[in-house]
């Protein structure tokens, strides 16, 4: 058993040490008894405080010191710890949208997990799960399209793994790490690399397959039909580079006719009318402006006027891919022939510099991403041995005991020291005129 | 006296208290002999064993004196004025009877220590003893027990009977509550020439000083006798939080430092009672439980002291 603040149960052994001298302290009314001449006697104080040879109240002194011992020791929060292993895993294993082979995931993992193992799934967050909790999170994950389509987060997943090490190392003299993921290239960012070296010794990766289409798409350049002096003109040709290539972007639709196909399977139409109604959106009853609006992870903080609202009735079939900052929606998106058409309310003022900013390249770039599974690249090989590394398992000592463990003995404490206090209570009041006896009376003659 | 002190047992709350009842019988026997002549002459009366103020008939002769107008004619010696041709009045001593009321304090104080109540015990043999001494003369004699709620008052008396009387009123009362003597006193000077309280002067001691300074002024001869237990000149050395019996709201520590400071406060104030009650007049006397036998303290209460003394 250990104690996550040890210096409470010794704060309990000192207090219970002095409950033990104050009841061989004993302050009380001497021995009564009769004396006529008792107005003689100077008036003093009626107590006397005398040392005992044996304590006084021994049934009120246990039952102090069990009061005062259980809740040191509950506030010393004691933890029962299991006999140590010789290693122990941490298992981060990626449920993201990047893994969808869900088979081969629970596999892979339930090769590796053995008992005393944590095990860390994560895809943009992650949390520390039991295997029971993999299956049902893995069951059916193929075919239910996930609502968040982005990849898993390593650097999360590291970070909770660490956490997870902290309150392994009570149990393991050695903890290894084993990440089971598809390794894409979105999966790293650019704090991955310091997070990783937090964790000593290498890391073991099991490597699924990557889900969705790994191959470039053909290069199709990025259409824009719109009309001369169109202010998005200038950032298509800025973002020439970061714009998604097969987009089609209508601003003014030169047959006067929406289009009702997307040009290429897959691939997104995005209706941006300059100054017309966009599909779905209705017209605001007055126009506001708003301070910013974000696509993904683009986020742009400027002031648009409002015009154009969608209402509820119009995108129940389409998903939201741009909201303005109070969380209105600001673009949707409708599935159809294997693409999309997006529509799009915001407006794009020719005035400023809002055309040629950099995050407003990455939210229209945001807007003309492709429709169907996002095409993942592999992580390179060098980011792969960065994450793998080199040297052996890492120690226990390398990790920090965990602060935020919870003892479960603690509730338990906490309740045996208030039945002490009260049990304590009860035999005090019942002890009291003990404490005070009545004076021995003269004899009442029956006449 | 057996079938008395027996009777008197049976509704005593001495025995309930588990205190003895003193032997009064081998106290009769003890006293037997002793004499207790008034302090000083007694007003004329019924013909008793004390010197009386007035100059009477009897066969004591005492002296000649020249008949005057208004003297009885049947008092002239004739025979004398046979020989002398004058008249003369023959004098005697006359002797009278001197009524004693004994005024026994029973407060709470009295029944002290709580086992044994010796404080009560010994006043209750002192009282019997020194009434039996007084009946031994013909003098008649009375009882009056101020106890709480009800006091009990036997009127001076002669007949055979009243000692037993006496005995049965002692042995059915026992100490407790706390009132006052000066009443009872003030009842027992109407009725008597000689009155002996028996108290620890632990209740109204200034106004029962008083009260008898006033009878001693009216020529009544007032013994008092002072009546302390040893426990109260000399207390455990033990820790206790004493009470007083007669206010139990007065309780205080005795401990080793106020024992000292009590001792010294306690012998002060009994000096300044007898020295009060002496200078009063009184026939003070302080007796300690248990220092002397009863008939001891009683040969001493009545040994003749001021006038009485030197006749």
């Amino acid at each position: 058993m250990t104690f996550l603040s040890p210096g409470f149960l010794y704060a309990a052994l000192a207090a219970a040490a002095a409950v033990v001298a104050l009841h061989f302290i004993v302050t009380r009314q001497p021995r009564a008894g009769v004396l006529p001449t008792a107005r003689f006697v100077p008036d003093l104080p009626a107590t006397a405080t005398a040392r005992a040879a044996r304590p006084s109240d021994l049934l009120l002194m246990i039952l102090r010191i069990l009061l005062v011992l259980a809740a040191g020791a509950a506030l010393a929060g004691p933890i029962l710890t299991p006999s140590r292993k010789a290693d122990a895993r941490v298992i981060l294993a990626d449920v993201s949208a990047a893994s969808l082979e869900a088979t081969g995931l629970r596999d892979s993992i339930h090769s590796i997990y053995r008992d005393g193992d944590a095990l860390v799934v994560f895809d943009s967050s992650a949390r520390v799960t039991g295997i029971r909790a993999l299956d049902s999170l893995t069951a059916g994950v193929s075919q239910v399209p996930r609502s968040d389509p982005s990849a898993g987060n390593i650097s999360t997943a590291l970070i909770s793994a660490i956490r997870a090490a902290g309150s392994l190392r009570e149990r393991a003299d050695s903890i290894e790490l084993v990440i089971v993921s598809p390794f894409v290239a979105d999966e790293i960012d650019a704090a991955t690399d310091s997070i990783r070296a937090l964790w000593p010794g290498k890391a073991r990766l099991v490597r699924l397959p990557i889900a969705g289409d790994t191959s470039p798409r053909a290069a199709t350049p990025l259409t824009l039909q719109t009309a001369a002096g169109d202010p998005l003109q200038i950032t298509a040709g800025l973002g020439r580079r970061q714009l998604p290539s097969g987009a089609n972007i209508i601003r003014e639709p030169s047959s006067g006719l929406r289009p009702q196909i997307p040009p290429v399977s897959g691939g997104a139409v995005v209706e941006w009318p300059i100054t017309g109604r966009p599909r779905g959106a209705l017209r605001r009853q007055s126009n506001d402006t708003i301070g910013g609006v974000i696509a993904g992870r683009a986020l742009v903080i400027a002031a648009f006027e409002r015009r154009w609202i969608f209402p509820a009735d119009s995108i129940r079939d389409a998903n939201v891919i741009a909201r303005w900052v109070d969380g209105e929606p600001a673009a949707v998106e409708w599935r159809a022939n294997g693409g999309c058409i997006r529509s799009v309310a915001v407006p794009v003022a020719a005035i400023g510099d809002l055309v040629i900013r950099d995050d407003f390249v990455r939210f229209v770039a945001a807007l003309s991403r492709d429709c169907s599974a996002r095409t993942r690249l592999a992580m390179s090989a060098s980011a792969l041995g960065s994450l793998r590394r080199a040297g052996g398992k890492a120690p226990r000592d390398a990790f920090r005991p965990r602060s935020d463990v919870q003892s479960t003995l603690a509730p338990w404490l906490f309740a045996l020291a208030i039945a002490a206090a009260l049990t304590e209570l009860l035999v005090r009041r019942r002890s009291e005129p003990r404490a005070s006896p009545e004076l021995p009376r003269a004899p009442v003659a029956s006449t | 006296m057996a079938r008395s002190k027996d009777g008197g047992r049976e509704q005593s709350g001495a025995r309930d208290s588990g205190a003895s009842v003193p032997d009064f019988a081998s106290l009769l026997d003890a006293v037997r002999g002793i004499r207790w002549p008034a302090r000083a002459a007694v007003r004329g009366g019924i013909p008793g064993a004390h010197t009386s103020r007035m100059r009477g008939i009897s066969a004591e002769f005492t002296e000649y004196r020249p008949y005057r107008q208004g003297d009885d004619l049947g008092r002239i010696d004739w025979k004398l004025f046979a020989r002398s041709d004058r008249a003369y009045i023959r004098l005697s001593n006359d002797r009278a009877i001197l009524p004693t009321t004994f005024v026994l304090d029973a407060s709470a104080s009295m029944a002290f220590p709580v086992e044994s109540n010796a404080k009560w015990n010994l006043a209750a043999q002192l009282a019997i003893g020194l009434a039996t001494v007084a009946r031994n003369s013909a003098d008649p004699v009375g009882l009056l027990i101020a106890r709480e709620g009800q006091t009990v008052q036997l009127p001076p008396r002669t007949r055979q009977g009243v000692i037993h009387e006496m005995i049965r009123a002692v042995s059915e009362n026992s100490p407790r509550g706390s009132e006052p003597l000066s009443p009872s006193l003030t009842a027992a000077m109407r009725v008597s020439g000689r009155i002996v309280i028996i108290t620890d002067f632990l209740g109204d001691a200034d106004d029962l000083l008083s009260n008898a300074a006033r009878g001693v002024a009216a020529g009544r001869e007032i013994h008092a006798v002072h009546v302390v237990a040893r426990e109260e000149i000399d207390p455990p050395h033990e820790t206790r939080l004493v009470a007083d019996p007669e206010f139990p709201e007065t309780r205080r520590p005795l401990t080793d430092d106020a024992r000292e400071a009590y001792v010294a406060a306690y012998s002060s104030w009994r000096d300044r009672i007898a020295h009060d009650w002496s200078d009063a007049g009184v026939a003070y006397t302080a007796v300690v439980v248990g220092a002397e036998p009863p008939d001891q303290l009683i040969r001493r209460i009545t040994a003749p002291r001021g006038v009485a003394a030197t006749a």
